[in-house]
This record gives C-alpha cells, sequence and structure tokens, in this order.
C-alpha cells in the first residue's frame, strides 16, 4: 500500500515557513537553552552530592544544625525563589503579552482572504466565500498574503493545525475560531487534525499549498466552475453509474444531479493530489482500492465499501479522474 | 505530674470527630453544588433569553414561604444541640421531632411540586430545564438525607443518651445549618433567572 | 486510668494482651472485615500493583503497534480503548491508590504514632469501593466497550449520538464510583492527621511526608466533585436526554473542558505530591541530618496544590477563548512553578550539605529529581502561550507528563517500596539487584520519553493509532518501543527483587537506616496494635530525638485524640475494630452502579435503599469514649 509520503515532506514545527511559526520556533530555541542551563545545574547538584558521598553509613550522628545549613538556605531562597521569578517572568513578558500579538487570532481588517475550513469525522470541507468553490482536504492560499482561516466543525472537535504555518486552533461546535496563515515561501505545507475526533483521528490530514497569486487565481477560478463533462464512453458510462448509484447520495458533484454532504464535494476531485485526507494518493489503481476497501484502508471511515464488477470499477474510476 | 507536662484531661478538649467528618461532607458538598451553580451562570451568561422562549419565569411566592419553613427548623435543631448537651433527653427528641415534622412536609411538598413542573417543562427541553431539575433535585435530595438522618436519631434517642449519641445530634444538627444555607443559595439562584 | 510509662519498659504481659486485643481474625475472614490500616494498606498495595501491571500492558501493545508506521498490530477501535484504559487506569486506578490507600494508610498512623486513622471502617469502606470500581471498569474492557475517547473524554465525541455504545456509561460511572473511595480517603487523611497525632506533636512537628498527604487530601476534596459534576452531566446528557453539553439547545461543548480540568490541575499535583512526601522522608534518612528549610518545603507542599486550582485552561489554549483570559491562566501557571523550584532546590542542598548514602531508595530520589526537573522545564514553557498552541496535543505534552508522573510520581514509589520493604517485611532486600533495577528503569524510561518531545515537535500528534512513513518519526518511535521494554525489565527486575528478598533475605531489625520518623521505633513489622506506648513527641525527627516517657493504652482499642495545632492530649477513644459492613456496603453500591450501566433505574433506586439500611446496620455498634 503506498502512502501519500512524498520524499523529505515534513510537518516540523522547527522549519518555519511564515513570521508566526518563526516567532515561536525563536521562541522554543531559547527556552531551550534555558531549560538544558537549568537541568546542568540541578545535575551538577546532584552529581556533587555523590561526589560528597558518605562512606560511614547509617547511624552517624545526627543532632544539632549540621555545617551548610545556612548556604542551603540561602540557595534554596535564590536559586528556588528569586531566580525562577527572574526567568519567569520574562518569559511570560516576551511570550504573552509580545509573541502573542502575531500569532492570535487576526483582526478583520489585516487580511486579503477568507477561507472556510469545517472538519468533519475525518475529512476537511474547503469553501471560499464569495466564489462558489467548495473542495477537500487541500487549501490553496496565495503566497505572501494574510489569509483568514474560519475554523469550525461539522459533528466532533476537531483541531487545525499546520505547523509550519501557525500554531493550532480547534473546531468547536457552534463557534468559529479564527487563524491567520501567511506563508513566506511557494510550497505545500502539510498538517493534521490534532483533537481526537474519533476512529480516524490518525488518518484526518491536509495540504496547504502556497503559490503565485496568479496561479491562485487560476485555481480558484477552476475550482468555482461546475464539474467538466465527461469525455469517452468510459467516462460517460461512469458517471451514468455514480448518478444512479448510492455515490450521490453522499457526495456532490457540481452541475449535475449528485448532491449529498456526508463526504467530500467531488467536484474536482482529480485537482487534489490524495484520497481520504491524505491517506492514498490519487491515482488510478489507488482510487479503484479506496472505492472497493475503503473500510481497509481507512477502516471506520464513513464509506462502505462499495462492491462493483471490474469493468464498472474502471468506468466509475475513469469518470472520477476526468474531473480536473 | 505526667511527662506530657499537663494531666491527661478528664472531659474532651476540643471538637469530637464525629464533627470532623461532619464538617468534611459538608466541604465536599458544598463543593459540588458550586460547580452545579457555576454550570448555571456560565450556561446563562452564554444564552440571550434566559429562560430561554417558551419556558415560563420560575415562580417565587410559595417557593420562598416554604424556604422560610426549612430555614427556620434550624431554631429546634439548635435548641436540640444545646439540650442534648446538657442532658435533657426528653426536651432532645421533642425539637427533633417538631423538627422532622416541617422538614418532611416540605419535602414531601417539593416532590409533588417537583413532579408537577416536570409535567408541564420536561428535563429534556433545553439546557435551562436541565440544569434548573438538575439543581433543586440536588438540593431536595440533600434535604431528603437530613430527614433520614433525623428519623435514625430519633430511633437511636428513644433508647437513651450516650456520648455517641449526644455527637451526633450535634453533627446532624451542623448538617441541617449547612443543607438550610445551601437551600438559601440554591433557590437564590434559580430565582435569579427572573431578573 | 491512662499511665504515662516511659519506653522500652513495657512488661511482657501488657504486650500479650495488647496483642490478644489488637488481633485480626485468622483467614479469609480476617481480610475481608479488617480496619487495621496496615492490612488494608496492604491490600491496596497488592491491588494496585495488579492494575499497573494492567495499564502498563496496555501501553507496551500500544507501543508496539507504534513502533512502525503504518502497522496492523491492532485497530483503530482497539487502540482507542487501549489508549484510554491506560490513561484511567493509571491515574485512578494506580497512582492515586497506591500512593494514598497503600503508602499513606500504612505509613501516616506509624509517622503520628498513633494506632490506626480516626474512621476505621471507613477506611476499609474506601478500599472495598476501590475494589469494586476497579472490576466495574475492566468489565468494560473484557466486554470489548471500554471508554474509547481518552480519559479525558470531550464531548461532543463523548456524546450519545457520537458514541451510542455503553463505552461512555461505564466512564462516567466508573469515574464516579472511584471518586467516592478517593473522597472518603481524603476526609480520612484530614481528620486523622489533625486529630490523631500523638501528643506533643505540634504540627510543626509533623513529618513532611502529612503534609504533602494532608495537601493532596485537601487537592481531592476540593477538585473531585469538578469531575463528578461533569461525569453526572455526561450520563444525564446521553441517558435522560437533558442538553448540558448540546449547544443546539443551549449547551456548551466546552463546559465539559472547563469542568473537567478544573479537577484536571489539581489532580495532577495530587499525584506528585504524596510523591514528594516520600522523597522528603527518604533523603534525611539517607543523608543523616534534618531536611534544609523544613518549614519552607511545608508550605510550598500546600501552595502547590492551592495555586494548582487556578491554573486548568492551560490545558485548553486551542480552544478560542480570549487572549486576556489565556494570559491570565498563563500567569497563574507561570506562579504555581515556584513553590516546586523551591522544593527541588531544598532536596538538592540537604543532598550536597548532608552526606548521601545512595542505596537503592536514594538512587530513586535522584533519578525523580533528574524527571521532575526535565518535566518541570518543558511544563514551563508552556507558560509561553504561543508555544503552547504549537505543541499542545502532540507528542511533546505526552513527553512532559510522562517525565512528571512517571519521574515524579513512580520512581518516588519505587524508592518508597525499597525504603520501606524493611519496615512492612522485617528484611533487608538484596542490593545490588536493587541498584540494577534502578538503572534499567532510569535508562528505558529516558529511552522511551525523550524521543517523544522530538516527535512531538516533528509534528506528531497524540491519540494517532498509527502514522505514515517519510515524516521522520520511525527512528524514534521505535526507540521509544525499545524504551518501553527496557523499563519493563527493570520493573519485573524490581518485583522479583523484592519477592524473592521477603523469601530469602535476612532480618532487617526495627532500624536499619537509622531513619528520623516513628515508624522506626516499632518493631519490623509492626505488631497489630502498632505502638504499645503512644509516644510524647518534642521534635520533627522523634527517633533522632526521643523524648523520655508516653503514654500507656492498654484497655480496649484505645487511641489518642489531640488538639489540632498544638498536638495537646484532647482526650483517649475507643475504636471500631473489625465489621463486615464496608464490603457488604461497597457491594451495594456497585449494585447500584450496575443497575444505572444497565437502565434499571428502578433497581437502582432499591440497592439504594439496600445501602442506606446498611449503613444503618454499621451504626447499630457505637464506640464508646471515655
Amino acid at each position: 500500500m503506498v502512502l501519500a509520503s512524498g520524499c523529505r515532506e515534513q510537518q516540523d514545527s522547527l522549519a518555519p515557513k511564515s513570521h508566526q511559526a518563526r516567532d515561536i520556533a525563536s521562541l522554543f530555541w531559547w527556552m531551550m537553552g534555558g531549560a538544558w542551563i537549568g537541568l546542568a545545574l540541578v545535575v551538577a547538584l546532584l552529581f556533587w552530592s555523590w561526589k560528597r558521598r558518605s562512606r560511614r553509613g547509617f547511624g552517624a550522628d545526627t543532632e544539632g544544625p549540621k555545617p551548610g545549613e545556612k548556604q542551603g538556605w540561602y540557595t534554596v531562597v535564590g536559586l528556588g525563589i528569586a531566580m525562577p521569578i527572574v526567568v519567569i517572568s520574562t518569559l511570560f513578558v516576551i511570550s504573552d503579552l509580545f509573541v502573542i500579538k502575531t500569532t492570535q487570532a487576526p483582526a478583520g481588517t489585516t487580511t486579503k482572504l477568507t477561507v472556510q475550513v469545517t472538519g468533519h469525522q475525518w475529512w476537511w470541507e474547503i469553501r471560499y466565500p464569495g466564489t462558489s468553490a467548495v473542495t477537500a482536504n487541500e487549501l490553496h492560499i496565495p503566497v505572501r498574503t494574510p489569509v483568514r482561516i474560519e475554523l469550525t466543525t461539522a459533528d466532533v472537535i476537531h483541531s487545525f493545525w499546520v505547523p509550519q504555518l501557525n500554531r493550532k486552533v480547534d473546531a468547536i461546535p457552534d463557534k468559529t475560531n479564527v487563524l491567520e496563515l501567511d506563508a513566506d515561501a511557494v510550497g505545500r505545507y502539510r498538517g493534521q487534525c490534532a483533537e481526537f475526533c474519533g476512529l480516524e483521528h490518525a488518518h484526518m490530514s491536509m495540504y496547504v499549498v502556497a503559490e503565485p497569486r496568479a496561479d491562485f487565481d487560476r485555481w480558484l477560478a477552476a475550482e468555482s466552475k461546475p464539474a467538466h463533462t465527461p469525455s469517452g464512453s468510459h467516462a460517460l458510462a461512469g458517471q451514468r453509474i455514480f448518478l444512479d448509484g448510492a455515490c450521490s447520495s453522499c457526495h456532490t458533484i457540481r452541475g449535475t444531479s449528485a448532491s449529498g454532504y456526508v463526504g467530500p464535494d467531488l467536484t474536482h476531485l482529480a485537482s487534489r493530489s490524495t484520497i481520504g485526507a491524505l491517506t492514498i494518493p490519487n491515482d488510478p489503481s489507488d482510487m479503484m482500492e479506496w472505492i472497493r476497501h475503503s473500510q481497509y484502508v481507512k477502516p471506520g471511515n464513513k464509506m462502505p465499501d462499495i462492491k462493483l464488477p471490474g469493468s464498472q470499477l474502471r468506468e466509475v474510476v475513469a469518470y472520477l479522474e476526468g474531473l480536473k | 505530674m505526667t511527662d506530657l507536662g499537663y494531666p491527661v484531661p478528664q472531659q474532651r478538649i476540643g471538637r469530637p470527630a464525629a464533627w470532623w467528618g461532619m464538617t468534611i461532607l459538608i466541604a465536599s458538598e458544598a463543593t459540588l453544588f458550586g460547580v452545579f451553580i457555576g454550570t448555571y451562570y456560565y450556561l446563562r451568561f452564554k444564552t440571550p433569553s434566559w429562560p430561554p422562549d417558551g419556558i415560563p419565569d420560575p415562580k417565587w411566592v410559595i417557593p420562598v414561604i416554604l424556604l422560610a419553613c426549612l430555614v427556620a427548623t434550624s431554631i429546634p435543631m439548635r435548641l436540640a444541640s444545646r439540650a442534648v448537651a446538657a442532658g435533657r433527653l426528653g426536651a432532645t427528641r421533642l425539637l427533633i421531632a417538631a423538627a422532622l415534622v416541617v422538614q418532611a412536609g416540605y419535602f414531601a411538598y417539593e416532590v409533588h411540586d417537583f413532579l408537577d413542573q416536570l409535567h408541564h417543562v420536561d428535563i429534556t427541553r433545553d439546557a435551562y430545564t436541565s440544569i434548573y431539575y438538575t439543581l433543586l433535585g440536588a438540593d431536595h435530595a440533600h434535604v431528603f438525607l437530613g430527614v433520614l438522618f433525623n428519623v435514625w436519631l430519633l430511633a437511636k434517642l428513644a433508647r437513651g443518651l450516650t456520648t455517641y449519641r449526644l455527637n451526633a445530634t450535634q453533627a446532624i444538627a451542623w448538617y441541617w445549618h449547612a443543607v438550610n444555607v445551601l437551600t438559601i443559595v440554591v433557590f437564590a439562584t434559580l430565582l435569579s433567572a427572573r431578573i | 486510668m491512662a499511665v504515662v510509662a516511659p519506653p522500652r519498659a513495657v512488661p511482657e504481659e501488657t504486650l500479650d494482651r495488647l496483642e490478644r486485643i489488637w488481633e485480626s481474625r485468622p483467614g479469609l475472614l480476617g481480610w475481608l472485615t479488617t480496619t487495621d490500616h496496615k492490612r488494608i494498606g496492604l491490600l491496596y498495595f497488592w491491588t494496585t500493583l495488579v492494575l499497573f501491571a494492567a495499564g502498563g500492558i496496555e501501553a507496551l501493545v500500544m507501543r508496539t503497534q507504534l513502533a512502525e508506521p503504518n502497522s496492523h498490530v491492532v485497530g483503530p477501535n482497539t487502540y482507542d480503548q487501549l489508549f484510554s484504559m491506560h490513561g484511567i487506569t493509571m491515574i485512578f486506578f494506580f497512582i492515586i491508590p497506591m500512593t494514598t490507600g497503600a503508602f499513606g494508610n500504612y505509613l501516616i498512623p506509624l509517622m503520628i504514632g498513633a494506632r490506626d486513622m480516626a474512621f476505621p471502617r471507613m477506611n476499609a469502606l474506601s478500599y472495598w469501593i476501590f475494589l469494586a470500581s476497579a472490576l466495574f471498569i475492566y468489565t468494560s474492557l473484557f466486554m470489548g466497550t471500554a471508554p474509547n475517547a481518552g480519559w479525558f473524554d470531550y464531548v461532543p465525541l463523548a456524546s450519545k449520538q457520537f458514541n451510542p455504545g455503553r463505552n461512555i456509561d461505564f466512564y462516567c460511572l466508573g469515574i464516579i464510583f472511584n471518586s467516592i473511595s478517593s473522597t472518603l480517603t481524603a476526609g480520612q487523611f484530614i481528620v486523622t492527621i489533625f486529630k490523631s497525632r500523638a501528643p506533643g506533636m505540634s504540627l510543626n512537628r509533623m513529618p513532611l511526608f502529612c503534609f504533602a498527604f494532608l495537601a493532596a487530601s485537601f487537592g481531592l476534596l476540593f477538585a473531585l466533585p469538578a469531575l463528578s459534576a461533569d461525569t453526572i452531566f455526561l450520563f444525564l446528557d446521553r441517558n435522560v436526554g437533558t442538553h448540558f453539553f448540546d449547544v443546539t439547545h443551549g449547551g456548551s461543548a466546552l463546559l465539559w473542558q472547563h469542568l473537567f480540568w478544573i479537577f484536571g490541575h489539581p489532580e495532577v499535583y495530587i499525584l506528585i505530591v504524596p510523591a514528594f512526601g516520600i522523597a522528603t522522608s527518604i533523603i534525611p534518612a539517607f543523608t543523616q541530618r534534618k531536611l534544609v528549610a523544613f518549614p519552607l518545603v511545608a508550605i510550598a507542599e500546600l501552595l502547590v496544590v492551592f495555586i494548582g486550582f487556578g491554573v486548568w485552561a492551560h490545558h485548553m489554549y486551542a480552544v478560542g477563548m480570549q487572549t486576556i483570559s489565556l494570559v491570565f491562566f498563563a500567569a497563574a501557571t507561570a506562579m504555581v512553578v515556584i513553590p516546586s523550584t523551591i522544593q527541588v532546590f531544598a532536596w538538592c542542598m540537604s543532598l550536597v550539605t548532608g552526606t548521601a548514602i545512595y542505596k537503592t531508595p536514594l538512587l530513586f530520589i535522584g533519578g525523580f529529581i533528574f524527571m521532575f526537573v526535565t518535566g518541570g522545564l518543558t511544563g514551563i514553557m508552556f507558560v509561553a502561550i504561543p508555544f503552547d498552541q504549537q505543541v499542545t496535543d502532540t507528542y511533546f505534552i505526552i513527553a512532559h507528563f510522562h517525565y512528571i508522573i512517571f519521574g515524579a510520581a513512580v520512581f518516588p514509589i519505587f524508592g518508597g517500596m525499597y525504603y520501606w520493604f524493611p519496615k512492612v517485611t522485617g528484611k533487608l532486600y538484596f542490593e545490588l539487584p536493587g541498584q540494577i533495577s534502578f538503572w534499567l528503569i532510569f535508562v528505558g524510561t529516558n529511552l522511551l520519553f525523550f524521543p517523544m518531545h522530538i516527535v512531538g515537535l516533528l509534528g506528531m500528534t497524540r491519540r494517532v493509532y498509527t502514522y505514515p512513513s517519510g515524516l521522520g518519526w520511525d527512528a524514534y518511535n521505535m526507540a521509544e518501543t525499545i524504551g518501553g521494554f527496557v523499563t519493563l525489565a527493570g520493573i519485573l527486575l524490581l518485583l522479583g527483587n523484592l519477592a524473592w528478598s521477603y523469601l530469602r533475605a535476612p532480618a532487617a531489625g526495627p532500624d536499619p537506616w537509622h531513619g528520623p520518623t516513628l515508624e522506626w521505633t516499632t518493631t519490623s513489622p509492626p505488631p497489630d496494635y502498632d505502638y504499645a506506648v503512644i509516644p510524647t513527641v518534642t521534635s520533627a525527627y522523634p527517633n533522632w530525638e526521643p523524648a523520655a516517657a508516653g503514654l500507656m493504652l492498654e484497655r480496649d482499642h484505645e487511641q489518642v485524640a489531640v488538639t489540632p495545632v498544638d498536638g495537646r492530649l484532647s482526650e483517649i477513644v475507643r475504636m471500631p475494630h473489625e465489621s463486615p459492613w464496608p464490603p457488604v456496603l461497597a457491594l451495594g453500591l456497585a449494585l447500584v452502579f450496575i443497575s444505572l450501566l444497565i437502565g434499571r433505574y428502578g433497581v437502582a433506586g432499591i440497592m439504594g435503599i439496600a445501602c442506606l439500611l446498611v449503613l444503618a446496620a454499621w451504626h447499630s455498634q457505637e464506640p464508646q469514649e471515655q
């Protein structure tokens, strides 16, 4: 089973590709430096106590004050109270009064584009308000543009997280949470649902594709159009099977009679690089496997195994692969 | 003179274990009610109209009168507490019985009223009804527990007075004071919906 | 009449009489009806060890599944039950009952010079309810319907709509059932610590172990109601049709989280503060000197629980609350660090300025300090809200809390097992296998948990039953799994060593460590009556600075009560001794909860009435006071 793993794909919060993620990563490196120093200090004390260890054993003279009692007090108050107050207050001020200003939800006026993301069990619905574009699991944004993500859920709590671009934000029922994405560089960034949402939480990932403005406009215009009419007899037959069968009751294909909201919108399915929220690649053989055995590929997902004879299956796949 | 530096006392200094145990119970239950009341206000402040449309405001006249009767039973319970410490068993039993009559009557009426309210507006209507009936029901349950305490106490005192039964009387009086205060707070919370 | 007598001058026939008064019934009936704090402590010990094994097996199955990407060792349904049961078991059915039920029950009366807890029958009840609740919730695992939404069960995933089976009902009822046991134990410890101390033991002469357990008990008492309310609401939503958490009818999904964490954060301090108490008992003994800054440490133990009630929303930074709220909780989180740093440096300076004896118990405490500081440093990182929002719900968090829980709670538990082994069994454990077991566990846990920091930063989220290859996570996961099995080897060696030592090791005598506190003044193991002479205490280290005399109580089951702060003798009380009612009441409560689980509310009501009748029967026996 070939899975959606490009070479050098990453979800690495320490390989930041936006100013927010960079600020958070810098914060981490400083804190980690401080942490290693703190740990080294305690390890040094433990080591020192080992060096001074007793050779005499138990029953030694235990009464009265011991040498070093006063130094002990000074160290406890100095290192245990004064030093942490200074260090932690500094950390608090820098991160919670300054850095937070870049990572918190953006004010409405600073962003240039809004994308609505809705979490479902176990896929991401993506809409562009002001257009009729609807897609799933793959979100395109123009590069170097502050984009406002408006996040909610259709069922349980999910969490939208693209570590290279910004921190995570939860999708809560009856609430719309807002996050800013602002990619520095063209590229495809991987993210994953980060709040346990049921059986296939592990297979609910997404791509954020940052591209030049012109490419983005072209993509958005294509996504807004209704579905391509199928060309070739195979694809036409496939369309017939799709529309007459159970498929159309769960999936929408704009421009046809297929209208269902349980599963993702498939109008431009062939323009996406994966199936099942990054579970498997989007190519004909994987597509056939998905339709036939989705319960093996992603057990517990809401799509049943569709038992079609091989020829019909190939026709449906031909149709779907034409939905660019 | 002993090596303690003071003689072994003839009378207990400080409070008996029964008082401590009852205080722990009251602290735990009071915290639970604190959480229920916090929940009430949390749900209230996220809801524009409270009670939500279609649900009537809670009635106040009869509930407040009944509340006053219940809270008034703190007086006989307190007097019983003093009487038992002085060894006046007959007076103690009479005072507890008097309190019990009022408390049991209060409880019986409240059960009837609770079921009647449920009949008109079911608990499954809304978040408001969910917290309303749960909070009110929890309070009634604690009154019921107090009624059971008093019944048990009268049965014990019918057989005479011992230190154990003296401590029990005072601990149960303490319980009733706490429940009465709690009921005032609960009623105030539920009636605040009228504001 | 109580007589004051010098210690160690007790005639033989007095000891025989005490033995006859206090001895337990023979055989199984003796264990079922016991109210002896030592027997109850031992019952807790063995039961929690079995549950620790269960939680450990759950962990190792998960680690086996995660050792490689795209594995098929277990499927998502099983995996979800495993991680949920692992968290529930380790927190509610291992750490809390092992520290409070086993160590607390056995040692607190001995350390304060008492013969038993303040409410012995209620103590037994705590154990039987604990056992019943453990059996209740583990039934769900054997039925394949174990809780499957994590140990924190967020709604709406835990609601009836998305989780129609019995799984979450087992969770709600099991948690409420178990919390009765913990609440009773907390109350028990508070009253005992305030009332049953030996005469002369004013609060400033009380062992730090007792301060720690007092703090944890207050924490349990005031935190558990939030969890009980939360699970009551969830049970009602699921089974009666209420709408506490249902956003379509005015409810709130975030209400669950707030109430859960109002319990959940104090809970984590409740987990580690008793272990701090164990550490502060071992350090004076194994440095043969008084602890540096004793009063600061005592206050710090109480403060950390108190401040810990104000930080809960740092578990919820990503839910979309306003920045001002987040900043408030970050400030409180910053404050809660200080009592812990006080304690860390007090321990370290005691080790440095004393002369440490690095036998097995102290090795575990050294390891504990290392692990606690590591976990605490990543905890300090969560003061930075943007960073927390990046790593919350990833393996970075799993690393943090396992360093704290395994490091700061389990390491002292292991150290304490070795430290008090001679007292409980009368045998001196074998030292070399003890030290090897420490090193295996130390290396194993670091190999297991350290890489989790890295994979969390590399993007691996929590509660995933599998992961794709090619994201750089594979090698770290394999290392973690190996670490898990190394830890297993260390734990097996530890338990095997203790068992073998019990069978073959030489006798230990009453005081092998020249320990500071009172338990080292009595025999190993202690007699049923703990102390023939109730000691008089004039120092915080009574075995190093003993008083001249004590109180002789030899008629019936007698114990002292003192004033709560000064420790002046208040009265002599007679204690109940052995009762069948605690296990009967626990059984009745179990039947109530089973009835609720299967939806038979009428039967539950009838069983509830039966429980009240048992309570009345329980109180038909009236221990008399003098």
